[in-house]
C-alpha cells in the first residue's frame, strides 16, 4: 500500500519558530503501523519544520515549489493524481499557516477521494477497504469502512508520534521539483497579533452587567427541581435512574 | 396604541396648596381625581410576544448537530451568532437540523424556520452535505453558520468543498460588520466582513435571549446523490472509566458523605457514567487525585452531575458551572449542593448506592 502524507509549514504556538505539525507527525506512525510505503508532500518553499519531519520515520519528501501566493491544491491535486497512493493522510487542522482544516477537504474533492476526519487508528479492511477509528467529543469513538484511495485527516488524540532521531534527519532525502502554479486571489482578511477572548461561562448568559454576569456564574441558584426527602432507597434509585435515562450511553 | 401624553406641570399644580407668601406642597398627597386621566398603569408582567417575521429581507442558516432532536449549548450559541447577522430583525434564521427539533424550542433559541435535512438512520455526512448544499443553492442565504464541533466542522468543510467557497471558520468575536477567527497557530487572527459560510467556536458567542421567534417549516431541496466513499459507520462502546473527566457526558462523584468507594466505582461502571469526587476525598487519597471536580480539579463539560454525599462547596460548584443537570444525594437539607440540584434526594447515600446497584442488576 502506497501513503502520502501531507505536510504543512508549522509554527510553534508559542515561540513562533518553525517546528513539524503534530498530527502530522501522528499521521507518519499511523501510515507506518499500517506497514505502508510512505513518502511526504509539501507545497511551498523547502523549510526546516518540514525537514525536521525525517527524523520522525519519513524516508523522502517531496517538495513541489510554489510561491506564496500560489493555490498548494493545485499543486498537491496534480502530483497526488501522478503518484496514485491508496492513502492520503493529513493532520485535522495545519498549525502555523490560515489553519483552517479546509485543505484536505478541497484537495479530496480535487481528487475524487474518500474522505474521513479526525481519525486515531487505521487497519486494513480487504481489498480496496480501509478501516478507520474516529475520535468523537465525550471520548466516543466512531469505527468506518472508508473506500480506498481515501483521505484521512488525524485527531491530535490518535497514537504519539514516533521520537525524533537525527540520524533518520540526516540520511532522509528531500527531493525538490516545480508544482503546478495557480494563483489565487488574495484574501481580503486583515491578520493582526491574537487577542485571548473571554469564553462564555455559567450558562452561557451574556445579558446584562459584569456583575450580574460574575453572579450568575457563581453564585448558588435554585434549580427548583424535585425534592425529596427521607424517601425510601428503593423509591430514590427509581427516580435517579429515570432522571438519567436521556444522558446514559 | 398611543398614550395620552403626561403633563409634566400638571403633578406640581395638583399638590399646590399655595404658592403666597411662599410655595407650599401636600406631600401627603396619593393622586385622586385630579390625575384621573394620567394614572400610569402599573408595569404587568406579560410574556413577551413571539417575533414573526413574515417577510424575510434575506436569509441566515444556522446549522445544528441537535444530536436526537435536542439542541446542545453550542447550536443555540450558532443560532445566537445567526441573530447578530439578522440586520436587526430583517432577515429570517433557518435552522437545519437532521433530527426534528421541537418548533417551540427553536423559537426560543431564535430561529424563525426550520428546515428538515433528511437523514437516514446511519450517519451519513455526504448525504447531509448534499442536502445542505441543495438547500444553500435553492434559497441562496446570505450566511450558513456551523458549529465548530466534531462532526459540525467536518460538515462545513464537506459543504465549502462541494460549493467552492472558503469557509471562515472557528469564529469567536462576531458583529453584523466584522468576524474575527485565529490562525498562525493562535499567534495571529484574521479580521474580516463576515462571510459566506463560518463555523463558531464553543462558547464564544453568546446564545439569543430576546423574545421567542415564531417558527414555520421551510420545504427542503431535493439533493443529488452524493458520491459514496464511506461504505458503513457505527458507534464503538467505549469504557466510560476511560474518558477523561473533562470530556466526559454522564460523571457521577463521591464526597465526604461516601464511605464505601469500591461500592461508588461498581457503580458508576454500572450507569456507564465517569467517575468524580470531590477535593476532601482525593485529599484523604480515597479516589486518585485525577477524578477530583472542582476549582482546583477539572472543570466539568458534561451534560449530568450526579453527586453523593458531597455539600457544594463554592470551589467545587465551579467545577458544575456549565453542567445543565445535577442530582444530589446528601443527607442535609440545606446544603447547597441540594439547592443546585434538579432532583434532589435528602437520604443516605450508603443507602441509595446499594438500591441503584441492584435496581441495574435487576435490569440489565
Ligand atoms: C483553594 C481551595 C481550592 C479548592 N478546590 C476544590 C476543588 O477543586 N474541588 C473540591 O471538591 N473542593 C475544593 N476545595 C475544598 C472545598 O472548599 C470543600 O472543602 C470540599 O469541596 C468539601 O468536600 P465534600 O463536600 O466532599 O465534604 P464536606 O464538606 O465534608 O461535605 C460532606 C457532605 O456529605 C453529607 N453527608 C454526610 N454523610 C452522608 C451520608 N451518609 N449520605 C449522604 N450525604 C452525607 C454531609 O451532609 C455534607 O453535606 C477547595 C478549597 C480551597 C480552599
Ligand atoms: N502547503 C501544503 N503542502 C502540503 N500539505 C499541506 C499544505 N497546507 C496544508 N497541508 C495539509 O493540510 C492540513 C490542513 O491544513 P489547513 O487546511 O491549512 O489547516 C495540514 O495539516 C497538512 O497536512
Amino acid at each position: 500500500m502506497k501513503a502520502v502524507v501531507l505536510l504543512s509549514a508549522g509554527l510553534h504556538p508559542n515561540a513562533g519558530t518553525p517546528m513539524p505539525v503534530r498530527a502530522e507527525l501522528q499521521a507518519i506512525a499511523l501510515a507506518r503501523g499500517l506497514g505502508c510505503e510512505i513518502t511526504g508532500l509539501h507545497a511551498g518553499a523547502k523549510n526546516p519544520a518540514i525537514a525536521d519531519c525525517l527524523g520522525h520515520g519519513l524516508a523522502s519528501i517531496t517538495v513541489l515549489a510554489i510561491g506564496a501566493e500560489d493555490d498548494p491544491v493545485a499543486a498537491l491535486a496534480a502530483e497526488i493524481t501522478a503518484q496514485k497512493p491508496d492513502l492520503v493522510l493529513t493532520a485535522r487542522r495545519g498549525q502555523g499557516g490560515s489553519d483552517t482544516g479546509l485543505l484536505p477537504y478541497r484537495l479530496a474533492r480535487a481528487c475524487g477521494l474518500a474522505i474521513a476526519a479526525d481519525a486515531i487508528a487505521l487497519s486494513k479492511a480487504g481489498e480496496g477497504r480501509l478501516s478507520v477509528v474516529q475520535s468523537l467529543p465525550r471520548g466516543g469513538r466512531r469505527k468506518l469502512d472508508l473506500k480506498t484511495p481515501a483521505l484521512i485527516t488525524v485527531h491530535p488524540s490518535a497514537p504519539p508520534p514516533r521520537p525524533f532521531v537525527h540520524r533518520e534527519r540526516l540520511a532522509g532525502k528531500i527531493e525538490e521539483k516545480p508544482g503546478v502554479r495557480e494563483a489565487v486571489e488574495a484574501t481580503v482578511f486583515e491578520d493582526r497579533p491574537y487577542r485571548p477572548r473571554p469564553k462564555l461561562i455559567g450558562d452561557g448568559g451574556a445579558a446584562g452587567s459584569a456583575e450580574e454576569r460574575l453572579r450568575a456564574a457563581t453564585e448558588v441558584k435554585s434549580a427548583g427541581g424535585t425534592l425529596m426527602i427521607d424517601p425510601d432507597p428503593a423509591e430514590a434509585a427509581a427516580a435517579i435512574l429515570d432522571y438519567l435515562r436521556a444522558f446514559r450511553p | 396604541m398611543s398614550r395620552i401624553r403626561r403633563d409634566p406641570r400638571a403633578a406640581l399644580r395638583a399638590v399646590t396648596v399655595a404658592t403666597a407668601p411662599r410655595l407650599r406642597i401636600d406631600r401627603a398627597w396619593r393622586g385622586d381625581s385630579a390625575f384621573a386621566n394620567e394614572t400610569v398603569a402599573a408595569p404587568v408582567e406579560v410574556a413577551p410576544r413571539p417575533v414573526t417575521i413574515a417577510d424575510p429581507d434575506y436569509l441566515v442558516f444556522a446549522i445544528a448537530d441537535a444530536p436526537g432532536g435536542a439542541l446542545t449549548r453550542h447550536d443555540r450559541q450558532v443560532l445566537g451568532a445567526a441573530r447578530l447577522l439578522d440586520g436587526g430583525g430583517k432577515a429570517a434564521v433557518v435552522l437545519l437540523t437532521p433530527c426534528a427539533v421541537a418548533a417551540g424550542d427553536a423559537g426560543i433559541a431564535g430561529a424563525d424556520r426550520i428546515l428538515p435535512v433528511a437523514q437516514g438512520d446511519a450517519w451519513d455526512p455526504e448525504g447531509m452535505a448534499e442536502a445542505i448544499a441543495a438547500s444553500v443553492e435553492k434559497y441562496q442565504p446570505r450566511h450558513v453558520l456551523f458549529c465548530e464541533s466534531a462532526d459540525g466542522g467536518d460538515l462545513a468543510r464537506r459543504v465549502a468543498a462541494r460549493l467552492g467557497e472558503i469557509v471562515f471558520e472557528s469564529v469567536e468575536s462576531l458583529s453584523s460588520r466584522t468576524a474575527i477567527r485565529p490562525s498562525g497557530a493562535r499567534r495571529r487572527e484574521s479580521r474580516g466582513e463576515p462571510q459566506r459560510l463560518m463555523t463558531v467556536a464553543p462558547d464564544m458567542i453568546a446564545p439569543w435571549r430576546g423574545a421567542p421567534h415564531e417558527v414555520t417549516p421551510l420545504d427542503p431541496a431535493v439533493p443529488s446523490a452524493a458520491p459514496r466513499g464511506i461504505l458503513c459507520a457505527e458507534r464503538l462502546a467505549v469504557d466510560a472509566a476511560e474518558i477523561p473527566l473533562g470530556e466526559a457526558g454522564l460523571v457521577i462523584a463521591a464526597g465526604n458523605g461516601v464511605t464505601d468507594f469500591s461500592g461508588f466505582l461498581g457503580l458508576a461502571c454500572a450507569l456507564g457514567a465517569t467517575p468524580g469526587a470531590s477535593r476532601v476525598v482525593c485529599d484523604a487519597g480515597s479516589l486518585p487525585r485525577g477524578m477530583q471536580v472542582g476549582a482546583s480539579g477539572t472543570v466539568l463539560n458534561a451534560d449530568c452531575y450526579v453527586a453523593f454525599g458531597i455539600s457544594g462547596a463554592p470551589q467545587h460548584l465551579q467545577g458544575i458551572g456549565q453542567v445543565g443537570h445535577v442530582v444530589a444525594v446528601n443527607t442535609d437539607l440545606h446544603a447547597a449542593m441540594i439547592a443546585r440540584a434538579e432532583l434532589a434526594i435528602v437520604a443516605d447515600a450508603q443507602a441509595v448506592m446499594p438500591a441503584l446497584l441492584a435496581r441495574l442488576g435487576a435490569k440489565p
